[in-house]
């Protein structure tokens, strides 16, 4: 029973950076429709530009602030680099752009800082646990959990009550009609790849202390694909809820599942329920059925 | 219209003929030289290391075959084909080493080109149960189908269990005579190019005249619109199905070639890596075009060549860069997909019809 409830906790906790950078793959779908298959190189690169400001010896807090910064700097540049001229071009091109972009990120990142494990040091979080009932949490995943249900909600909020948060939500419907009602497309694309570097690094920092620092961080942000499908692609909370069940998912095969099939079976896991789980809701759960005329 | 520019004076006067494969003789002589070239002009005239090259090529355009047939003519966009030329490379090769065949076939050299076809037979079974989702998944969501493709056969199937058959760590050695054509042995450079051409040449062949039948009419209906194409009688699931069966069988095909060309196998020559490199390839080569398919894999395989060849003298004086050359690279592919995107949407394909064109209706513009 306690291994079980610690499993579910610590599955939560996870689930929910998980949920963090989903909702940053869910931003950038619900602005201009497109899959953004670069957000696992977007976590490596936040990730690696944390570590890479934390080893000159700036304190973590201020160190996320300034990924947080070069995460917008970034996200503008990719914008109007890459992205640009795409504005009103088939979608399918968009998205390979995304792919494009994502070997160029990951290449330009190993590049940089090399293959190697990196580990925060000295380490960010203290070690010990801490103990609430007969539960015993790593202090890793408890502050991240903070950190993230903070930013989830500052993100909601951004959507719903604020106007570029309903200038984004306006493209996503109808580039066209949002253009022509005087949104600046291409300042909304730029918001929103800018959110998804934020969340992305962010997300890539906070993973990093928890598994130490190399190519696999990718790896753990391509992860989260099936906890956003799952979830639906363009909903909010659909990211929330599916990356918290992605996470917990995980963790419980990781406890139970690995002494019967052995191997990597724990990152396999989601894909695999996520393909019997699409059988029965193509669109995931709160994901938008559009109907389809000829 | 007819699909292609004839020159002044020849008129088709049957449907039959506007399909034809060679509607001149002119273009008949082409291809008959292009031919030439690909299976004693290559193989003679180069050097081994640069035949090579071309072996590579070829596999590479024997890949984004099935990804072009998948994404340029059915619209159903794949991350995941590299799973289907694993499938391929892993049966072909356990056919060879651990299937009790027949002393009669073996000696005939049979072994392994039976093997070709029931892996490519298997690829193609495979990569349809990965494609039963189209039943109901449709555009972004079902790309994850074929990722998790990827993540499930390579990462998980092939790296945990297959390779561990015989107690082995990773990689499973090939000896050098297992793949073994009639007489002949593929070892060295040229055997495994003429055989890659053969299979290259009679690829292409399939799915050109596959495109002319109404399965491949039925295809591009599918993608230009798959509600119009349901209404008009297309029975959609079936043909994306098929589509997958080709496709993979095709991958199936490509990856029991790369038996020949290499000493070991190992699922790291299969990381999903290699599924956006052959979405990559396509896209550099033009979406919806055989040839743009291999001018793709020419472009990006020799690239690569010569980016090493330019790198190659750095190295005294900035020895770190040999080791990180490959992460070079891939950061120089995705710029120079994202450049293709940008500047020519309709990739090389395109560029080559243009200065066909040119030099059709040269001196004149029109």
């Amino acid at each position: 029973m306690e291994l079980f409830l610690m499993t579910l906790v610590t599955g939560i906790m996870v689930g929910g950076i998980y949920a963090l950078i989903a909702l940053g793959w869910v931003v950038i779908y619900k602005c201009s429709g497109v899959l953004n298959l670069a957000m696992g190189e977007l976590t490596l690169i936040g990730a690696y530009v944390s570590w890479w400001l934390y080893s000159t010896g700036i304190p973590f807090v201020v160190c996320v602030f300034l990924t947080i910064i070069i995460g917008i700097i970034l996200g503008i540049l990719t914008e109007r680099i890459f992205l640009d001229r795409l504005i009103g071009q088939p979608l399918l091109s968009v998205i390979m752009v995304t792919v494009g972009l994502s070997f160029f990120f990951r290449g330009t990142a190993m590049f940089i800082w090399g293959p190697s494990t990196k580990t925060f040091h000295p380490p960010v979080f203290p070690q010990e646990s801490i103990h609430v009932g007969m539960l015993s949490i790593t202090p890793v995943f408890f502050w991240s959990f903070l950190v993230v249900i903070g930013l989830l909600i500052a993100l909601v909020a951004f959507f719903k009550y604020t106007r570029w948060g309903l200038s984004m939500q306006a493209t996503a419907d109808d580039e066209t009609a949002a253009l022509s009602l005087g949104v600046s497309v291409r300042f909304v694309y730029a918001a929103s790849w800018s959110i998804a570097f934020i969340t992305a690094g962010i997300g890539g920092a906070l993973l990093a202390n928890i598994n130490g620092l190399n190519i696999n961080i990718a790896h753990l942000g391509l992860v989260v694909l099936p906890a956003v499908i799952f979830g639906g692609l363009n909903s909010i909370p659909g990211a929330i809820v599916g990356g918290i069940v992605i996470g917990i998912l995980e963790n419980m095969t990781g406890t139970y599942l690995t002494q019967i099939v052995p191997g990597g079976i724990k990152t396999i896991v989601p894909f695999i329920f996520l393909v019997i789980f699409m059988m029965f809701r193509p669109h995931g759960l709160w994901g938008w059925v559009r109907i389809e005329r000829v | 219209m007819s699909r292609v520019w004839l020159p002044c004076g020849h008129y088709h006067q049957s449907y039959a003929k506007d399909q034809g494969w060679w509607q001149t003789p002119v273009i008949k002589l082409k291809m008959l030289l292009l031919l030439g070239i690909v299976l004693l002009g290559v193989p003679l005239l180069l050097p081994g290391y640069w035949v090579g090259v071309c072996t590579i090529i070829g596999y590479t355009a024997m890949g984004a075959l099935g990804v072009q047939l998948l994404i340029g003519y059915t619209e159903l966009i794949t991350l995941g084909h590299g799973a289907f030329i694993a499938v391929g490379a892993y049966t072909s090769t356990m056919l060879v080493l651990h299937f009790p065949w027949p002393e009669v076939l073996v000696d005939l050299g049979l072994a392994y080109p039976l093997s070709i076809v029931v892996a490519g037979l298997f690829a193609g079974i495979w990569s349809v149960i990965f494609g039963l989702p189209t039943i109901r998944v449709k555009g972004f969501y079902f790309i994850l189908t074929t990722i998790a493709a990827q993540f499930i056969t390579v990462d998980l199937i092939l790296t945990q269990y297959v390779s561990k058959i015989g107690g082995r760590a990773q990689s499973i050695k090939i000896p050098s005579d297992a793949a073994k054509i009639g007489p002949w042995t593929m070892s060295g450079d040229v055997k495994p190019y003429l055989l890659m051409a053969v299979l290259l040449i009679l690829m292409v062949m399939v799915t050109a005249n596959l495109l002319r039948t109404k399965r491949g009419r039925a295809w591009m209906a599918i993608r230009d619109n798959d509600v119009a194409a349901s209404t008009m009688g297309i029975n959609v699931f079936y043909h994306k199905l098929l589509a997958f069966f080709v496709a993979g069988a095709m991958a199936g095909v490509a990856g029991a070639f790369w038996v020949s060309n290499t000493s070991a196998m190992s699922p790291e020559h299969f990381p999903w890596f290699l599924s956006l490199k052959l979405v990559g390839v396509i896209l550099i080569g033009g979406i919806g075009s055989i040839h743009g398919a291999i001018l793709g894999a020419a472009f990006w395989v020799l690239v690569g060549e010569f980016l090493q060849m330019g790198v190659l003298p750095l190295a005294d004086y900035w020895p770190n860069v040999l080791m990180s050359f490959t992460f070079l690279k891939t950061a120089f592919f995705g710029l120079i997909i994202c450049a293709f995107l940008n500047f020519e949407p309709h990739g090389l394909a395109y560029r080559w019809w243009q200065i066909k064109n040119y030099f059709n209706l040269w001196p004149f513009s029109y």
